[in-house]
């Protein structure tokens, strides 16, 4: 790895990563209840622990993400689950205010 | 075969729920349990046969009161079960006292039923890998199936939400097979359906909580406050309850509510406290004299504390914990019961007594120059709480606390509101080294601070997180910005931010600052019973 350099910004964000408090702060944000690990991309938090790699603004591209049911636990996936979660809110990042979360019945 | 096939038969007897639907709440809520499982769930569920395991998949897990209520509501939600609101509490309580977790089994994972914000987790990573990606650990170590039990639930994920084998750290191995042929295995036998904890619990004979009790405890927005709670029994584990008492800065604390007690122990109180909707989540102890566990906001569970307790005498607080050498200060003792002389540790003395009643006394205490460094048992008449009290010489250091934290961006007109998260800094002397951060330092106890934020690095710095995430106030309460694209930001970003939150405590002429990770993220559009 030695001869390889790092080029763009989300590659030094991993270069940087390597150092233990940094390593301390991706595992402590990772491991909270009520957030994902699941960072590929992540919903909170990045793979780095912070917030530069994530979907920006998350209304841009939340359906590509939540009808693939990526993080079931965080955003209702309407692949299986609640498929009518989104469905008069064809545009997320115009009319995000009139979506709602789903919660249990009691 | 778990599950009857059989359309026909559902369509007959779904015609036959909605007509039992329709009876009046009386008629519904006199039918037992089981008689709601035979008349609701054999829908699907079949009758095995066998008294010890009655029916297929129900009789062979055991769940906390929020565990049961989250799969009545899956059934109802997604597998088209009508049930009566009043049928589903019935039915609740029942599989809740009969197959519900004991006490002992629910230690150390308490904090995901109490809606505690903000806590960190460490499971086994083979458990870290599959269903802790998504959930909490806790939900997972909350409940107990057979080994089979648990291999269904890998089935049920797989046909629910199939793309979990897609994920980083799935799609690089055997995943579906892990989960089915490692992981399940493994619950079974940590979390196994037959314990000797259950046993045990079940034997025991369940004390009524009826009587008068005193609980002292924090919310955030007001601080410390003490209260006398009555609880009175209306039915069998069904309870009213009173409260009435005062913060710290006297300002009164009041209000009534009801509860319910689930599984011989699981205090579930709703009431309204000052004009606020709140929940009780506490445990009751074996011996009844004990409940502890959080109150917080029925519509903003973030915003709530631990209580606690106690019916027999009792001390359960002093406020401020900590008294420096040479110092003059107000303490105020909290309990029950507290009659009798005061003492508070060698070289602590009583100057006088302020206030008293038998729930909270607030005297003047001096420590003196010489007296030792250390922490102090107190005693009230022949009630005594050990290392209660910290006799200092001066602050080394302070913690925020929580360490690691989130809040999340909401509110602007959006469904979902804000949030929150606040912080509360702890004190340290240094201990008989003299070096603090040592395993010897003495810990003070919860001082006031000023709160102060900052980027937490470059990358904030740059995208000017500060100015867009969110603000903290004076009782360390941070309130998180809007939600939406903000065209503002660059690409429209959200008004997240990477922050770190500053405390800065004065003691004398000193002031010790320390910091906390405060992570202001999106929105979450799932809310879960149990996270």
């Amino acid at each position: 790895m030695k001869h390889l350099k790092s080029f763009n910004k989300k590659a030094k964000m991993l270069d940087r990563t390597t150092s233990q408090d940094e390593v301390e702060d991706v595992v402590a944000m990772q491991s909270m209840v009520g957030c994902t690990s699941v960072n590929d991309p992540g919903w909170e938090v990045d793979p780095f622990g912070g917030l530069g790699s994530l979907c920006q603004p998350m209304e841009a591209d939340l359906y590509g993400c939540a009808d693939a049911c990526w993080w079931p636990a965080q955003v209702p996936d309407t692949m299986s689950t609640h498929p009518n979660w989104s469905q008069d809110v064809s545009k997320a990042d115009e009319d995000w205010r009139k979506l709602d979360s789903v919660f249990p019945e009691e | 075969m778990a599950l009857k096939k059989n359309k026909i038969t559902r369509a007959l007897l779904g015609t036959g729920v909605l007509t039992l639907a329709g009876l009046a709440p009386a008629q519904a809520q006199a039918a037992d349990g089981e008689s709601i499982i035979r008349d609701r769930c054999l829908v699907c569920h079949t009758d095995t046969g066998d008294a010890s395991a009655p029916f297929s998949r129900i009789s062979e897990q055991r769940k906390t009161p929020e565990g049961w209520m989250a799969t009545i509501s899956r059934m109802q939600q997604q597998r088209g079960v009508v049930i009566s609101p009043e049928e589903k509490r019935e039915l609740v309580k029942y599989l809740a006292d009969n197959q519900g977790l004991a006490p002992a089994e629910t230690q150390g994972l308490r904090y995901v039923l109490e809606k505690e914000p903000n806590v960190l987790e460490s499971f086994d990573p083979l458990l870290q890998e599959t269903c802790v990606r998504c959930h909490s650990g806790a939900r997972i170590a909350l409940q107990r199936r057979t080994e089979d039990e648990w291999k269904w639930l890998v089935h049920f994920h797989m046909g629910q939400q199939p793309t979990a084998e897609l994920h980083a750290g799935a799609r690089d191995r055997a995943w579906f097979d892990i989960a089915l042929n490692q992981v399940a295995p493994k619950l079974g036998n940590d979390y196994a359906f037959n314990t000797e904890e259950w046993s045990q619990w079940q034997a025991v004979e369940k004390k009524s909580l009826d009587g008068r009790w005193a609980m002292s405890g924090y919310l955030p927005e007001k601080g410390q406050f003490d209260a006398v709670v009555v609880i009175s029994q209306n039915d069998n584990d069904r309870y009213s309850v009173t409260l009435e008492g005062q913060y710290a800065d006297g300002t009164p604390i009041s209000g009534s509510g009801k509860a319910i007690v689930y599984t011989g122990y699981e205090w579930r109180g709703t009431l309204t406290v000052n004009g606020v909707k709140m929940r009780q989540v506490l445990a009751a102890s074996e011996d009844g004299q004990t409940l502890e566990g959080r109150m917080y906001q029925r519509n903003d569970d973030v915003m709530g504390g631990k209580v606690i307790a106690v019916k027999n005498s009792a001390i359960t607080a002093i406020t401020p914990s900590y008294i420096k050498q040479g110092e003059r200060k107000l303490l105020t003792i909290s309990g029950n019961k507290l009659n009798g002389s005061i003492s508070l540790g060698a070289g602590v003395k009583v100057i006088s007594i302020i206030a008293r009643d038998e729930e909270r006394t607030v005297v003047i205490a001096e420590a003196s120059r010489t007296a030792k460094v250390g922490s102090r048992d107190i005693k009230v008449g022949r009630t005594s709480a050990d290392d209660l009290l910290a006799v200092y010489d001066e602050l080394a250091r302070v913690e925020i606390t929580p360490s690691d934290s989130i809040a999340r961006v909401g509110g602007a007109g959006g469904s979902i509101p804000k949030q929150k998260s606040w912080y509360r800094a702890v004190g340290y002397a240094a201990g008989a080294d003299g070096k603090p951060g040592t395993a010897d330092d003495l810990r003070l106890g919860y001082m006031p601070a000023q709160w102060s934020l900052k980027p937490f690095d470059e990358i904030a710095e740059h995208d000017n997180d500060i100015q867009y995430a969110g603000t903290i106030d004076n009782r360390g309460i941070f309130t998180p910005g809007d939600a939406g694209p903000n065209p503002e930001r660059k690409m429209s970003t959200n008004n997240v931010g990477n922050l770190t939150v500053i405390g800065m405590v004065q003691d004398g002429d000193q002031t010790i600052s320390a910091e906390s990770h405060l992570l202001v993220t999106v929105q979450r559009f799932v809310r879960a019973l149990i996270d």
